[in-house]
């Protein structure tokens, strides 16, 4: 099952703080909610065991994700990828920055889901994903904000 | 932050099943800005609504944020007048409304149905002003929530054998009894009761009780349902509970015609549910159906599947615009109060609409768990919830059968009613 994300979000702080910061996987690592045994495969990638949580219902997916400069400092890339408990996923984002403190963030994302996390459908697939994304985001805002002071 | 998705980016454009409702009732009946605002309104909230519903229905525990929805998107007083607070939509206006939230389940049809077309448009209907301008506006804001006591264990079907007492004392009433399966009843602040004279065999009379009232007690919430988690539902007492003099509805032993009339603003609302729940059904399937493969195709190229979706679809088809006629035709008796043939004709279709919505919904959402084949059974399933909360469909606000037998009555006469 296919899913479309998009939004956009306002950061207190300059450009190049917040491009350099969303492209270095280790600050990724520190953000990520509910993610447990974190590990730094290179520059541009982690490997994360993440607890998905529907619900009553949690499942742990192991997540490879990889950042990438498109064009430096306005767009970049991150894809995450992983499997567990029957089903998988697979994420491809885009963000693109614009303004300098505050900096405005346009980003899409486009996720497969398969296994039995697709049963439950894509409206309530939506509704989780856009509760999750609110999540991951408010707290990288906070992080590049408290960052920049 | 602001967040959109493709299929509903943020603000523009609502749930595409019913975007398709409200253009054809547009371009065949009409609908004004304000009432195109409703809708959009009813399309937000139900998207809010749809994580909490599900997480909550899994727990099996009423939803509180259905209260908080509502009252945020302004949709807790969509029938009220607006001289009152409320939005002041005609009943096809609140059909459509009622129709998108029922594609988040009955659990929200019930709490918008008891709560608007039973309480708020019994006050509205019977009240006299100081009633109407005492109760209508909170209940507009959502300050003030309203249950329906007429059932009790022993009167269901019917109603006119409750037990339910009151003896005049003073200045008010005491009402002593207990109702059952009072939906709304643990957390209104406001119960319309109906009790007859103690003793005696005088025929029913409605009144607006004060659930902070000492009198009044929740016995038990009922959590035990085969379905309908998020709707509250209880067993509540009353013991002494008064009821000053002013909170008399409508004149004394004149209850069931304040019940039979909010039933019938109640049978389009469970109606106008139901097609939501159909809905909510063909987009579950469709997308199941287009997905998932098996013996080397997706599923939705296997005939007999086609035959469940051919089924739901003209179960909605035909459902929907038996719920907009019915609804058009109460619009018509509102502007012509007097007329009783009018009135006997929204009362005639408000039961055939009722009668075959909540009976196609059951049927549809029987085939969209069949068309999820083993993980239709689970109520991680989009469309398990529907298949149990459909049930309770055919049999609240009037079941099955003594809507055939209001239908039967309203072509054969009169004379020939078997329910009496």
């Amino acid at each position: 099952m296919k899913l479309h994300l998009e939004g956009s979000n306002v950061m207190n702080s300059s450009r190049e703080k917040v491009y350099s910061l969303l492209t270095d996987p280790r600050f990724i690592a520190k953000t990520l909610p509910d993610a447990e045994e974190v590990h730094l495969i290179d520059d541009t990638s982690l490997e994360a065991k993440i607890r998905l949580r529907i619900a009553v219902v949690s499942t742990t997916m192991k997540m490879k994700m990889t950042v990438s400069s498109v064009r430096p400092p306005s767009k970049a890339a991150m894809t995450a990828e992983g499997a567990g408990s029957g089903s998988s996923l697979k994420i491809t984002s885009l963000f693109e920055l614009s303004g300098d403190n505050p900096t405005s963030m346009n980003w899409s994302a486009d996720a497969e889901v398969t296994g039995v996390m697709a049963g439950i459908g894509s409206t309530l697939l939506k509704g989780f994903a856009t509760k999750k994304v609110t999540e991951i985001f408010s707290g990288i805002t906070k992080a590049i904000e408290a960052s920049s002071d | 932050m602001v967040i959109g998705t493709a299929t509903n980016p943020s603000r523009s454009g609502l749930e595409p099943i019913f975007q398709s409702s409200v253009d054809e009732v547009s371009r065949l009946v009409g609908l004004e800005k304000e009432e195109l605002e409703i809708l959009e309104d009813a399309d937000r909230a139900a998207n809010e609504l749809l994580v909490s519903e599900f997480e909550k229905y899994i727990e099996r525990k009423y939803n509180p944020e259905i209260l908080g929805v509502l009252k945020r998107n302004n949709l807790m007083g969509v029938p009220i007048d607006k001289e009152y607070g409320g939005r002041g939509a005609r009943q096809l206006v609140e059909a459509l409304f009622l129709e998108r939230m029922g594609q988040t389940g009955m659990g929200v049809i019930t709490f918008s149905d008891v709560h608007q077309c039973l309480g708020s448009l019994a006050v509205q209907d019977w009240g006299n002003e100081e009633q109407k301008a005492r109760y209508l506006p909170g209940a507009a804001k959502g300050e003030t929530v309203f249950a329906y006591g007429l059932t009790e264990s022993e009167a269901g079907s019917d109603p006119a054998s409750l037990k339910t007492s009151y003896v005049r004392d003073g200045a008010g009433f005491r009402l002593n009894g207990s109702k059952y399966l009072i939906s709304n009843g643990s957390i209104a602040t406001k119960m319309i009761v109906f009790a007859r004279p103690e003793g005696g065999t005088g025929a029913p009379t409605a009144f607006i009780l004060d659930t902070k009232d000492k009198g009044f007690t929740v016995d038990m919430r009922l959590e035990e349902k085969i379905g309908l988690f998020t709707s509250d539902t209880s067993m509540i007492s009353l013991e002494d509970a008064f009821v000053p003099a002013e909170d008399l509805l409508g004149a004394e032993g004149k209850g069931l015609s304040v019940a039979y009339s909010a039933l019938l603003n109640g049978r389009i609302g469970i109606g106008s549910g139901c097609v939501g729940v159909m809905e909510d059904c063909l987009n579950q399937v469709k997308e199941r159906a287009t997905s998932r493969v098996q013996h080397g195709k997706e599923i939705a190229r296997h005939q007999l599947i086609q035959k469940h979706i051919a089924n739901i679809e003209s179960s909605l088809e035909a459902c929907r615009w038996l719920i907009y006629r019915a609804a058009l035709k109460k619009d018509e008796y509102e502007r012509d109060p007097k007329n009783l043939g009018l009135r006997a004709d929204a009362d005639r279709l408000s039961a055939v609409a009722k009668y075959m919505a909540s009976r196609c919904a059951f049927d549809s959402a029987d085939r969209a768990v069949q068309c999820f084949g083993g993980f239709g059974y689970s109520i991680l399933s989009p469309v398990a919830k529907h298949f149990l909360d459909t049930r309770v469909a055919r049999i609240y606000e009037g079941t099955d059968e003594i809507m055939e037998l209001k239908i039967a009555s309203s072509v054969l006469g009169k004379q020939f009613d078997a329910y009496r």
